[in-house]
């Protein structure tokens, strides 16, 4: 089935009866060329892009609950390349452009939207910082405005510009950063995978790996063992449990990050703002909804939901910037579990000493913008055993010898600092 | 030479007042933590008993009353809040000056524990904070030393350089109470 | 989520600044090798359930603590002074 204006016309007119299902609800196959652990926003596009740029269809993606059912579905939908340092900037840039052509290569309506994005300063240091960030970003041919005081007022009139703590001095804009629609990332790529030939296995739970020799063999799982020649752990906050079943300990610790959500008003923020001193963003949904979130609740959690202080502190960051949100009523709060490396930056590698097994995680609370290239890069690498250009710094051997960590937020490689 | 006039961290902020509770500054003299050292608690409590005729207190209790009292100040720290420390203290603890690091402040009156409530993470209700009891704890943002020293009065103390802030925060609660008390 | 403190009692979870998994008690030999370094400083068993961590009393006594606690339901099972770990591992 293919979407067309045309096609939503006729359905229109005829009762909304012929949309079938997105994707086929396959039944795992005994064996297959490739497994993916995890049917989340990454493990669907590493499956699409290996049925589209490689060829290789033979694959199954393993899901322990539904396709979406994970962060894919639970974040803020924040889509930017605004990274600082070698490494992360080339990779992030090469995320957005293929963001920027996903509707089309789907042809699925990911309500991809570039409404530009705001970071707010509050000082001179932070100006400075600031203006550092948008030259790397136009050096890496991305785009960035350095706003001052009135520039973001022109902007974002709404905020309460001389709060006492942090007065507003200006914004870095990001013309092209924005949001997109979370889940239809997961049921577009789902079906791109599908259409291909690749089987989304769903109530699939992996529950172990089989390596024989050094040499992985396939996966037990909760519908029963299946072979294959490569296996990709891909499941974000689980990335520890699911390594542990290779023997492996990870650089991760899992953490909850909460977000919330308004009932719905007129359109009014048309912009992602983020007011990092803070540790508060918001943008509006099309829906109306004001999204917005802060910090993570800082203590390993897999719950899947916070706790009330970080709760109270968000509201708080919020009416402290933009007083006029405070009558809108919180429709919903959650949580999702991260996958925090101790340098705040993810890892795409293959698992050394493990024939065949390769891990893509660590995505901490970014992961979602990454989802089109950690896809490309991850499909890259499994089929050819090369690490893909933009993302050959995403090594997981970088911890132990020091060489290539990246701290974007300058706190250092250490746990809990970001 | 420049004239230098001491003032004390609340100067010009107190007192303010709001349905019927009043903050004022408490002038706490000289301010001394002492921090036995290990195994000397009780070598501690004689001295200081000896020399400045003031107890040691429990966890989460004070002793003594205004011009001379002895606050638990945290794990194995106490505050001596009036008198001189004698030198025979040195012996059993770490003794460190600390008058004029703190903001200290009283809040007084019936709604006082309403007050409280709105900025403090515990149940300061006289059925569990009693006279005498004390808590380390946060009072919004801030960590502070809270003591119920009458039933309708707490001692309030906060880092000198957040005197504003507690000012601020204390006497905006004020307002909010009071405010409902009068719908 | 509540945390007792050994010293102070049950209290608020915002009074307690979170360190992180308690295998920092566990300081490997300054000469072990840089692969033991690695695992001590970086890797973690991340569990799904009863864990133990470390934290900070900070907006109270000023306590280390070791919490033993279930990171899927946030219940909190148990707290013991680090010191204490500490001294009865030596
Ligand atoms: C509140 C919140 C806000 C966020 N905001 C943003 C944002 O604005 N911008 C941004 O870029 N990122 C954001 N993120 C981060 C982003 O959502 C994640 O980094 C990203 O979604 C993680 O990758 P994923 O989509 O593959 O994860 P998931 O969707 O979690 O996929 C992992 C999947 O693996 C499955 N799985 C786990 N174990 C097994 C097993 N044993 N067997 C089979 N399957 C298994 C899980 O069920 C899950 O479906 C946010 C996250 C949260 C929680
Ligand atoms: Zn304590």
């Amino acid at each position: 089935m293919r979407f067309s204006g045309l096609k939503v016309l006729a359905e229109g007119l005829t009762g909304n009866k012929g949309w079938g299902a997105h994707w086929r609800d396959a039944q795992p196959k005994p064996e297959y060329d490739m497994v993916i652990i995890g049917g989340g926003g990454h493990g669907l596009s590493t499956a699409y892009y290996l049925a589209k740029n490689h060829g290789m269809t033979n694959i199954a993606v393993l899901e322990k609950g539904y396709l979406g059912g994970g962060n894919v579905g639970r974040n803020t939908t924040i889509v930017r390349a605004n990274y600082f340092l070698q490494g992360n900037s080339e990779f992030y840039s090469h995320s957005l452009k293929l963001w920027e052509g996903l509707e089309e290569d789907l042809n699925y309506n990911v309500m991809h939207s570039q409404r530009g994005l705001i970071n707010l300063f509050h000082s001179d240091g932070q100006r400075d910082a600031f203006a550092r960030r948008g030259n790397m970003m136009i050096n890496q041919g991305d785009d960035a405005v350095l706003l001052d005081r009135e520039g973001v007022r022109k902007h974002l009139p709404y905020l309460d510009f001389d709060q006492v703590r942090f007065p507003i001095y200006g914004g870095l804009l990001h013309p092209r950063g924005g949001t997109a629609r979370h889940d239809a990332v997961a049921w577009g790529y789902a079906r791109g995978a599908s259409d291909r030939g690749v089987d989304l296995v769903q109530n699939c739970e992996v529950t172990g790996i089989d390596i024989e020799g050094g040499v992985v063999k396939g996966v037990q799982t909760s519908r029963g063992p299946i072979r294959a020649k490569k296996v990709a752990i891909i499941v974000a906050g689980r990335s520890g449990q699911v390594a542990a079943m290779a023997g492996r300990r990870l650089p991760i610790e899992s953490h909850v990050l909460q977000a919330f959500v308004t009932e719905g008003v007129k359109p009014v923020i048309d912009h992602v703002i983020s007011f990092g001193m803070g540790h508060f963003y918001i943008s509006q949904s099309d829906k109306g909804g004001l999204v917005f979130g802060g910090d993570l609740d800082f203590y390993a959690s897999y719950a899947q939901r916070g706790n009330l202080p970080m709760k109270e502190h968000v509201m708080e960051a919020g009416m402290t910037l933009m007083p006029m949100i405070g009558k809108a009523k919180v429709l919903r709060s959650w949580g999702g579990i991260m996958d925090m490396t101790p340098d705040g930056s993810p890892i795409i590698d293959k698992m050394e000493g493990i024939d065949g097994l390769y891990i893509d995680c660590g995505w901490n609370y970014g992961g979602f913008k990454a989802v089109p290239a950690s896809g490309w890069c991850m499909a890259h690498l499994m089929a050819t055993d090369q690490h893909h250009e933009v993302a050959a710094k995403y090594r997981l051997d970088r911890f132990r010898t020091g060489v290539g960590i990246m701290d974007e937020e300058g706190t250092g490689s250490q746990h809990n600092l970001h | 030479m420049a004239e230098l006039s001491a003032k004390t961290p609340c100067a010009g902020l107190l007192p303010v007042s709001a349905g019927g509770v009043t903050l004022s500054e408490v002038d706490a003299g000289v301010l001394t933590s002492l921090s036995p050292r290990r195994g000397r608690a009780e070598a501690l409590g004689k001295a200081l008993d000896a020399s400045v005729g003031a107890k040691l207190p429990e966890v989460n209790r004070a002793t003594g009353e205004a011009g001379s009292r002895v606050i638990w100040f945290g794990q194995g720290q106490y505050l001596l809040m009036g008198p001189d420390p004698a030198a025979a203290l040195g012996a059993e603890a770490a003794v460190t000056d600390q008058s004029d690091a703190w903001a200290v402040v009283r809040l007084d009156g019936v709604a006082a524990e309403d007050v409280l409530a709105r900025l403090v993470p515990l149940d300061l209700r006289a059925q569990s904070f009693a006279v005498g009891h004390t808590a380390r704890s946060m009072l919004g943002h801030m960590s502070v030393s809270i003591t119920r020293t009458d039933p309708d009065t707490f001692q309030i103390m906060a880092f000198r350089s957040m005197a504003k802030t507690l000012v601020h925060e204390i006497e905006t609660a004020m307002k909010g109470v009071a405010a409902r008390g009068a719908g | 989520m509540r945390i007792t403190c050994p010293v102070c009692g049950e209290r608020d979870r915002r009074e307690f600044y979170y360190v992180g998994d308690a295998v920092a008690l566990q300081r490997p030999d300054p000469d072990a090798s840089d692969v033991v370094w690695d695992d001590y400083v970086h890797n973690r068993d991340n569990p799904a359930g009863v864990t133990r961590d470390l934290w900070y009393h900070e907006g109270g006594c000023g306590a280390w603590i070791v919490v033993t606690r279930n990171t899927i339901t946030h219940e909190v099972l148990g707290t013991e002074l680090a010191s204490d770990v500490k001294e009865a591992s030596a």
